[in-house]
């Protein structure tokens, strides 16, 4: 069965140019993005590798919607993101970006369905068909029997799915996701790779950051940032 | 939006800090308890008065004898029998020189003692004339009032309080008994309906001590029996007094022609009593100083009531700007993955709102039982209303919102990124 966003592939989803973002001012400013340009196209695997601190989730947050850069431009999905006002741009996180926070992010008081839920609740899914589609992403990460516990109560690999369960369910074209081995043991770590790729296979775009050499070999682009400007960037097979 | 939904996630969290939920509402609770049990009491009292004013006559001038303020020079050559009060003269001037007055009743009243057996009970005789009893609003419950015939006769009948006859220790059918009261014979025509007789307002009209020992009697029959003298004893002395009238009821045609009246009644009297044995009361006067204390009493219920609002607005506020900086980062996620500002927004409104109406609606409970408290010790009416506890209602969940605009418009407005990072 051919899914929606296969159709439109090979088509820029992401389109970044020369990104600057810096903190402070005048003599106190840390430039922690120095220019990053950087187009991805529907249905691209990107894995952005670099040192600690060189500016990778600071990048990530941008192209999620989240953080605004100091300078450059940036579209995501044809829309121009700088110029959107705060609720277009909820509005756009709601309906492209699924996004896995490197510290899981879940919400302490919830129990796992309802940090599940989170989302569509927003996108004013009613009641039941909420908790069938939040069910349903937690059966693909497999935690059907953790559905009612509370975050505190799940191991980080578990509450690492559930992370990915909550950027999965209201079924965005496009995956975020900081560092979604880290921390975890390879057994784990290789079962979300494969969550990942599955996500991928479908046809929706991921981009996720990792410090693992074997997770960012087995996606197919490679982004190494340094510095806070794009040191490499290369595709497995692709000819140069 | 599907704001029952975030009304029950509002209600969820509050009910994740209970205790602090609670204590929150107290400031309200207690504000708004007050407002309406001084609201209901104010009503209350508001209404009690004015009927006590109606039943006084709103078009009727009342002027009562007094006890002049002891005279030192004139003690010396004080007669035993001490002469005071308005004068027969004095009714036939108001009614020859005051135009506008339909009639002017003269009530002539002195106590005795009322005898049944054995047993005995001090009364106070008023002779009336019938009209008093339409002028003053005062009813039977059981036979009737004083007629033209009995006054005209001047028969020995008389109405009374049961209570009166209870007291002497006479419990068969009061009309056709025979009273005793010092040496008269009074037949029972009439029983006065149990009424508030204790009211604020008859104790201008008449002794306050003998409330339900009043006895209507013709007028006639006490000048002709009794006279203008009357002999009581006070404290082991015997004292006589001699008064000719000891109230008049002066009845005013139109209520636009009171004040002209009792201005000119008042001036008429000052030039014939320099010893000031004599008071007006006029009820529509009484009406007009009520209204007065009536609006300054809704002002500072007014003030008082906002004050203690305030108080427990801010002490909402505090504590939402508190429980907003404890959830940034449950904030920050909730932005990161779709809600629009606006959401956050109604959740932290809502929450403000929930406890200030669960405030009302305790503090309107709390405010009842207060009430009737307060109402069933002072013996004061209270007057408490649906639109009362409706108004407090109003007021708590106003008092919600404008605490709670502030704190969640700091929450809509955090920077999601750095809500995320907030620890
Ligand atoms: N709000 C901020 N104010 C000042 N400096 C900041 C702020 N946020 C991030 N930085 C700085 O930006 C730099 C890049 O941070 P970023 O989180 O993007 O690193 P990273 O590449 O994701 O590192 P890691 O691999 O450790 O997660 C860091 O040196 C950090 O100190
Ligand atoms: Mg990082």
């Amino acid at each position: 069965m051919a899914h929606p966003h296969t159709a439109r592939s090979r088509t820029a989803l992401i389109e970044a140019h020369d990104l600057r973002r810096w903190y402070g001012e005048a003599d106190a400013r840390v430039e922690v993005l120095r220019g990053v340009s950087l187009v991805v196209e529907r249905g691209e695997y990107a894995a952005i590798v670099g040192a600690s601190g060189s500016g990778k989730s600071t990048l990530l947050s941008i192209l999620g919607c989240l953080d605004r850069p100091s300078a450059g431009s940036y579209s995501l999905a044809g829309e121009d993101v700088l110029a959107l006002r705060d609720d277009r741009l909820s509005e756009l996180r709601l309906r492209e970006i699924g996004f896995v926070f490197q510290s899981f992010q879940l919400i302490p008081q919830l129990s796992v369905a309802e940090n599940v839920e989170v989302p569509l609740f927003y996108a004013g899914v009613a009641r039941g068909e909420r908790r069938r589609r939040a069910l349903a992403a937690l059966e693909r990460v497999g935690l059907s029997h953790r559905v009612h516990h509370l975050p505190t109560q799940l191991s980080g690999g578990e509450q690492q799915r559930s992370a990915i369960a909550r950027a999965l369910v209201h079924d965005p074209p496009l995956l975020l996701a900081d560092e979604p081995t880290g921390n975890l043991d390879s057994e784990t770590g290789r079962r979300i790779l494969e969550l990942i790729d599955a996500i991928h296979a479908e046809g929706r775009t991921v981009v996720l950051i990792t410090h693992d050499r074997s997770v960012a070999e087995h996606a197919p682009r490679r982004i190494r940032i340094k510095d806070g400007t794009i040191e490499s960037d290369e595709r497995r097979g692709a000819a140069a | 939006m599907r704001l029952l939904e975030f009304a029950a996630i509002a209600l969820r969290n509050l009910r994740g800090y209970a205790l602090r939920s609670l204590l929150t509402t107290l400031g309200v609770v207690f504000g708004i308890a007050s407002v309406v049990t001084m609201m209901a009491l104010g009503r209350g009292a508001e209404e009690q008065i004015l009927r006590q004013i109606d039943k006084l006559g709103i078009t009727n001038v009342i002027v009562n004898s007094v006890k002049p303020p002891e005279d030192k020079s004139a003690n010396a050559q004080r007669s035993w029998v001490l002469s005071y009060g308005l004068k027969f003269a004095d009714r036939d001037q108001i009614v020859e020189t005051v135009p506008g007055i339909d009639a002017v009743l003269p009530v002539h009243s002195y106590t005795e003692r009322a005898w049944e057996g054995s047993s005995k009970g001090d009364v106070i005789v008023h002779g009336v004339t019938p009209e008093y009893f339409a002028a003053t609003k005062t009813h039977v419950a059981k036979g009737r009032t004083l007629t033209e015939a009995d006054e005209r006769e001047r028969r020995p009948v008389a109405v009374v309080h049961q209570q009166l006859l209870r007291s002497l220790g006479h419990y068969g059918d009061p009309i056709g008994y025979e009273l005793l009261v010092g040496e008269q014979l009074y037949e029972v025509v009439g029983v006065l309906a149990d009424e508030e007789f204790q009211g604020l307002m008859r104790k201008a009209l008449k002794d306050p001590e003998h409330g339900e020992n009043e006895v209507y009697v013709p007028y006639g029959t006490v000048l002709a029996r009794i006279g203008t003298r009357s002999f009581s004893r006070r404290s082991g002395q015997f004292e006589a007094t001699d008064i000719e009238l000891n109230q008049m009821v002066v009845q005013v045609g139109r209520q636009g022609d009171v004040l002209p009246v009792a201005h000119m009644v008042r001036t008429l009297l000052e030039r014939f009593h320099e010893n000031r044995d004599y008071e007006l009361v006029v009820p529509l006067e009484l009406l007009a100083q009520r209204r007065e204390y009536q609006r300054v009493f809704n002002i500072a219920l007014l003030l008082i009531a906002a004050i203690s609002l305030l108080v427990g607005g801010i002490g909402i506020a505090n504590i939402m700007l508190a429980t907003v900086t404890e959830r940034t980062r449950e904030i920050g996620i909730r932005r990161a993955i779709g809600a629009k500002r606006v959401h956050i927004m109604t959740q932290f409104l809502l929450e403000t709102v929930l406890i200030a109406f669960a405030g009302g609606v305790l503090g309107i409970g709390t405010g009842w039982v207060g009430t009737q408290l307060m109402a069933g010790y002072t013996k004061w009416e209270a007057h408490f209303t649906p639109e009362v506890a409706l108004s407090a209602l109003v007021v708590a969940c106003g008092v919600g919102i404008l605490s709670g605009l502030f704190p969640a418009w700091r929450a809509s407005h955090l920077d999601p990124i750095q809500a995320l990072r907030h620890e």
